[in-house]
């Protein structure tokens, strides 16, 4: 019964690697300063980051300026994870205490 | 061919690296090699797309270094830094594995301090022992 | 000041759980009340931004002030400003039931609990209503980790199907994070319709084809699509019933807009029929969720369980009008989102209604429960006659459609599935009205015993009531006016090419 569910997780894995190396037929070569990626949205972040947000730091520029909405959320995902340990741990805690919930 | 691979050998070894985590979360039966195989699979996304914004040619950190307010009237070309937009999803993916090992960490503790035992065969053959114990005792 | 609405849609959740911890320190009966205020927020703006789309069409709202590409947008149409007052309205409402709820099991964890709701609902709002995609990936995470936290404080098997729910959960939010890199790297851009514009010319591209593959699957995944839905029983009826009532209803209705919104909206419709075959593929699936589904609901006697059960049949009702790419299965798929999310919403507020007076879950359970709470199975008689079909409730209407689809697009095991699940559906839930209502009280042999055995009749605490009674009310009014709401709101959701 193990080995029977090891297999099958193994043809599942070989089934998805072998989808993704067919998806990196047409993928650009590694470093290409031309590739899709590198100039359609991000040479604009480069050459004007600096001048409009006064950040020499243009990660900085972008994650606190023009995607300080997913900064937001990023807070969010540390306090939800933070709130649900407290809410999951707390009555380990208070059994060992002895009090009446 | 020779260099077709030498153009992509760095997807292929996140393929691999993906891969390994994938198996490791279906395949493993101890609850914590399931958690290490979900770090392995998320920290080989994150490598993928921190692989993206590299530029051949000399091309450096995003940082302006030197004077940076913006007055120095320096020529900034594109092809001296590197694209700063994957460090910045990175960031944000980083921090979402992180809090999510941590609620996955805190749920362990309650399934040890039930159970006393961390590995799957053992929880489900008691847990069908007390549901089969229910249904006799109703 | 109605320009900023869409703002304070997610601004107003997500101040009010960060504010509720501090609260709760002090004042912890405070909390519920402030919780109540705060979602009063959202449900205010969505039905106003819901008016303004009908009237003006679909509108955007540029975050922090930079245009998008360059940053992201918010992007209302029709399809958003529905989903965002469904969400709204089903989360108020679980919070007024959540009260009784949480002082039976959860006494004394009150902050926790109402920060969680308060997240979870800001979580997937701001699903709905972004037009970036990896923002959608933020949120995502959002409302599934306030989902892990909720679910596994429940009973006796929880932690253990809250760990296989991250494991699998996890598996899904990174496949659909991989999606995104792949669409980045091939074109660049992370907006939607920026990315709407720029696909057209890329479909042939490798690249694209498995893009489009692991964000399909990712969303299957937390859809809980057969064979992927192996989460879901286990950790829906595990979970604490206040958490349920919020959770079960929603999460996968958000998946389904995402899969809409992905196969719709990013890529055009015939990419998903002729260029990659995943119309029929996701059809069979689909058919098989709902055979599978009915199957093992029928097998069930706990009734929580059997409910998630009856909850994968109705995810594959809602692919199957995906699929069928035709106008009436789109206009089905999306009537059925809403009332389905209205039919489970008032069916797992039944059951905590039922599990909070002490009764047990089991079917056996039910007998007499008519005289102990009318009111109650009442409503479950409504919620019931909705899941079959029957008119004029809701579940009649978005059927007739699906229906419809099938139909028009001549195939026919699928219509002939959709008939005999509502055949299965009211064999499950008739063998429990007739336990309810119809059942005799047990004098004959036993005599004396029962003689002096008075059925007391013993209704649920109002705070449970009200919103029971509200969303039976409501299955029938979205009925009765399904007419106008697909005249005036789906009819423009559906993309103009069918």
């Amino acid at each position: 019964m193990k080995n029977w569910f090891k297999l099958i997780s193994l043809i599942a894995v070989i089934m998805t690697g072998a989808l993704l190396i067919y998806g990196t037929h047409d993928m650009p070569a590694w470093g290409d300063p031309d590739s899709p990626a590198n100039s359609h949205v991000s040479p604009r972040y480069i050459l004007e980051a600096t001048k409009l947000t006064a950040t020499p730091n243009m990660v900085s520029a972008v994650l606190a300026d023009y995607r300080s909405y997913d900064t937001l959320g990023e807070s969010a995902v540390i306090f939800t994870a933070s709130i649900s340990c407290l809410f999951l741990l707390r009555r380990i805690r208070r059994e060992k205490k002895g009090e009446e919930v | 061919m020779l260099e077709y691979i030498l153009a992509k050998y760095n997807y292929w070894i996140y393929i691999v690296l993906m891969m390994i985590g994938l198996y490791a979360m279906m395949g493993k039966r101890n609850l914590v090699k399931k958690l290490i195989g979900m770090n392995i699979f998320q920290t080989s996304i994150i490598l993928f797309f921190v692989s993206r914004g590299v530029k051949k040619g000399g091309a450096t950190v995003p940082i302006l270094m030197g004077d940076g307010h913006g007055h120095g009237e320096q020529l900034i070309q594109v092809a001296d830094y590197l694209n700063p937009l994957p460090h910045v999803l990175m960031l944000t993916a980083i921090v979402v594995s992180i809090a999510t090992t941590g609620v996955a960490l805190a749920t362990l503790i309650l399934i040890y301090k039930r159970y006393h035992t961390l590995e799957e065969d053992e929880i489900m053959a008691i847990r069908k022992e007390a549901s089969a114990y229910k249904t006799l005792g109703t | 000041m109605t320009d900023q609405l869409p703002a304070l849609i997610i601004i107003a959740p997500l101040l009010g759980a960060f504010l509720t911890p501090v609260i709760g320190w002090r004042y912890r009966h405070l909390c519920r009340p402030w919780a109540l205020m705060v979602l009063a927020v959202p449900v205010y703006a969505s039905i106003a931004s819901l008016l303004r789309v009908v009237k003006n069409g679909a509108f955007g709202y540029n975050l922090a002030g930079w245009a998008p590409p360059w940053g992201i947008e918010y992007r209302i149409d029709h399809l958003s400003a529905l989903m965002l007052v469904l969400i709204a309205v089903i989360g108020l409402l679980a919070t007024i039931n959540a009260k009784a709820g949480i002082s039976l099991k959860m006494r004394g964890k009150e902050p926790h609990f109402y920060t969680l709701l308060l997240l979870q609902i800001t979580g997937l709002m701001g699903i709905v209503i972004t037009g970036d995609l990896f923002n959608i990936f933020v949120f995502l995470e959002i409302s599934s980790l306030s989902g892990y936290g909720l679910i596994a404080h429940g009973e006796d098997g929880a932690p253990m199907a809250t760990f296989n729910y991250i494991i699998i959960g996890t598996i899904g939010a990174s496949f659909y994070l991989l999606g995104v890199g792949y669409l980045y790297m091939a074109t660049g851009s992370l907006n939607i319709a920026d990315l709407a514009t720029i696909l057209p010319g890329l479909y042939h591209s490798k690249m694209i084809l498995v893009g489009f593959a692991f964000f399909t699957t990712g969303v299957a995944i937390k859809m809980g699509l057969f064979p992927l839905h192996i989460w879901m029983p286990d950790a829906y009826t595990c979970a604490p019933d206040p958490a349920s009532s919020l959770i079960a209803p929603l999460m996968t209705k958000v998946a389904a807009y995402l899969l809409i919104r992905i196969m719709f909206t990013l890529f055009q419709p015939d990419f998903a029929i002729s260029i990659v075959p995943v119309a029929t593929v996701l059809g069979w699936m689909a058919v098989i969720a709902i055979i599978v589904g009915g199957i093992k609901a029928l097998a069930q006697t706990d009734i929580k369980r059997m409910v998630t059960y009856i909850m994968v049949a109705e995810v594959g009702y809602i692919v199957l009008g995906i699929s069928v790419m035709n106008r009436a299965g789109l206009t089905g798929a999306i009537l059925h989102i809403i009332n389905d999310a209205c039919m489970i919403f008032c069916l797992f507020l039944v059951i905590g209604a039922i599990s909070y007076k002490g009764h047990g879950r089991e079917i056996y359970h039910f007998q007499n429960l008519n005289k102990k709470m009318p009111y109650t199975m009442a409503a479950f008689v409504i919620v019931a006659l909705s899941v079959c079909g029957i008119p004029p409730t809701c579940g009649f209407f978005s059927k007739w459609y699906l229906i419809l689809g099938t139909i028009a697009s001549k195939q026919w095991f699928f219509t002939i599935t959709l008939l005999g699940s509502s055949l299965v559906n009211a064999v499950l839930f008739f063998r429990i009205i007739e336990k309810a209502y119809l059942a005799p009280l047990d004098s004959g042999a036993h005599g004396n015993d029962h003689s002096d055995e008075v059925i007391v009749r013993d209704e649920a605490p109002i705070s449970m009531l009200i919103p029971i009674m509200i969303t039976a009310t409501a299955i029938i009014v979205l009925g009765l006016f399904s007419g106008k709401i697909i005249a005036a709101v789906i009819q423009h959701a559906v993309p103009a090419i069918f």
